[in-house]
């Protein structure tokens, strides 16, 4: 092949790059740790202060998460100053939009919830008291709050998935099964990040039981991604022709297949499982081995994104 | 009145000769190292049984196309005409226009940042009745330009004469850009 014309670069190049990843990444994050402490909240003896560890850790993460991944994600477009533009133009045919609009909705609700959490420390023995009537509507209208909230986590979350499936020349990326591969291994991170931040940081106040949950929650949403990510390469090899093509190029070339081998797969997935039922039930439920298991989930969930991102950008027929 | 804008290109015509990528470079202050149309040829086949197949790469002006749909702010968009634009003003430069173009024919512009495609010379050109710079130069009258609603156009006549392949039509997005195929085919 000769290139008299020039330069064919264009033609073939990542165009959203790592920081999109990273971005996706933490927006999954952000989700599954507002809902696994919504889910702990509302379990029986759960829903009074003072408040169980997992659910401080997650009222933290969730807008941490959410603001840093937005940071990123507007600091990586060419003209930063201009993303405001995004704020006045609504296209409602654009997942990107949707994408915008909902978490307009989904921030201002998991700052409601870590302001209600954490009233105590902020608010009655804090600086804030100015927040005190947003803390007191938290607290008094928490079920329908957090019902609101945990809908607009399940849409963050599955929305990062949509913004990939919806364009139709990436094989790998066009499937239906992405915003539920990206849900749950949302919430998985969302957990684990839980995990560590409770068990590190509000050491006393988080509960066995609740630990000993969310980790049995966890393994169960790993497997769920396991078949995911089984349905997304065995659906695209049914589908034959290039996507075919692009699912076998996915998964056996380059240093792409081996993040997704080595690293969603083997340390995100299996590890996780296999130690789970490997190890005895002692060092399994020791706050040292979860915390461990938690952060090769979080791995592997990183690796995952990044994997889906660049290998659907690289492999496309 | 509205137009229905068609651009032929005609493979059996075209020598690779460039003409049309420089001619645009210079109608549109092109940066060099991207393109909004380039003609990339490819030589197939083993010596001496050799073939060049041509493939005109450019935005083919989709009627639906996946730019608009995807552009969080509308800027992208599609004029009365048909024709799909871009607005730099209400552009924030997400790319994702980039990502979602099936024909690879958007690039960031390195020296004006802003997202660019080939836009039929429309300012320019079109708007003024004339035709794009690439089909105005072109040496062997490979390209064709015009409106398929006169029947004396010669885009039109030409395309009821000839064979028309319409790229990766399988994606719906019905380009106005058709190709003629190669007659004598190419050697794989
Ligand atoms: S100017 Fe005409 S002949 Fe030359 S490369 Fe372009 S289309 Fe082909
Ligand atoms: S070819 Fe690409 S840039 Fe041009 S209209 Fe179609 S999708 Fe948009
Ligand atoms: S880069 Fe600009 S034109 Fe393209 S989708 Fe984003 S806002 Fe729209």
């Amino acid at each position: 092949m000769n290139h008299m014309a020039g330069s064919l670069e264009q033609y073939n190049t990542v165009v959203w790059h790592w920081p999109i990843a990273v971005y996706l990444f933490l927006a999954g994050l952000s989700a599954g740790a507002i809902i696994s402490a919504i889910i702990i909240k509302w379990m029986k003896g759960n829903d009074v202060s003072p408040w169980d560890g997992i659910i401080k850790a997650g009222a933290i993460l969730a807008p941490i998460t959410i603001g840093a991944g937005l940071f990123l994600l507007i600091f990586d477009l060419t003209r930063p100053l201009h993303f405001w533009k995004l704020l006045i133009h609504y296209n409602f045919g654009s997942v990107m939009t949707l994408g915008v609009l909902a978490l307009f909705a989904y921030f201002p609700v998991v700052i409601l919830f870590f302001l209600g959490v954490f009233k105590k420390e902020l608010i009655e023995n804090g600086p804030f008291k100015f927040l005190a009537p947003f803390a007191d509507m938290a607290l008094t209208y928490a079920k329908a709050i957090e019902s609101v909230t945990l809908i607009l986590a399940v849409g963050v979350g599955a929305y990062t998935g949509f913004l990939l499936s919806a364009m139709n020349s990436y094989p790998l990326l066009n499937t239906p099964i992405l915003p539920a591969l990206f849900l749950a291994s949302g919430v998985s991170a969302g957990i684990s990040a839980n995990l560590v931040v409770g068990l590190l940081f509000f050491k006393n106040s988080t509960g066995e039981s609740n630990v000993s949950y969310m980790h049995g929650l966890d393994v169960k949403v790993i497997f769920a991604e396991l078949f995911f990510l089984f349905i997304l390469f065995v659906g695209m090899m049914y589908q034959g022709g290039s996507s075919a093509h692009v699912a076998s190029a996915a998964l056996s070339s380059g240093g792409l297949s081996t993040l997704l081998w080595v690293g969603v797969i083997g340390l995100g997935l299996m590890l996780p499982i296999g130690l789970n039922f490997a190890l005895p039930h002692g060092v399994k439920h020791s706050h040292g081995f979860v915390i461990f298991n938690a952060l090769i989930v979080l791995i592997g969930v990183l690796a995952l994104r990044y994997y889906i991102l660049y290998a659907g950008q690289t492999f496309v027929g | 009145m509205q137009k229905q804008y068609r651009l032929l290109y005609d493979e059996n015509l075209c020598i690779g000769c460039q003409a049309c990528s420089i001619a645009c470079r210079v109608e549109n202050s092109v940066p060099d190292e991207v393109y909004r149309v380039q003609v990339h040829m490819q030589t197939m086949g083993i010596f001496p049984n050799l073939g060049m197949h041509y493939e005109r790469l450019s935005c083919v002006m989709c009627e639906n196309p996946p730019c608009v749909s995807v552009c969080p702010t509308n800027a992208s968009f599609q004029s009365k005409d048909g024709l799909v634009h871009i607005d730099e003003k209400s552009c924030i430069s997400c790319k994702y226009c980039i990502l979602a173009c099936p024909y690879h024919a958007r690039f960031i512009n390195p020296l004006k940042n802003v997202v660019e495609k080939c836009t039929f010379c429309y300012e320019t050109r079109v708007s003024k009745e004339l035709s794009p710079a690439c089909v105005s130069i072109c040496p062997t009258d490979a390209l064709t330009f015009g409106d398929m609603r006169q029947s004396n156009s010669l885009v039109y006549q030409k395309s009821h004469k000839e064979v028309l392949l319409f790229p990766k039509a399988h994606l719906g997005t019905k380009p106005k850009v058709a190709f003629i195929p190669n007659r004598k085919g190419a050697k794989s």
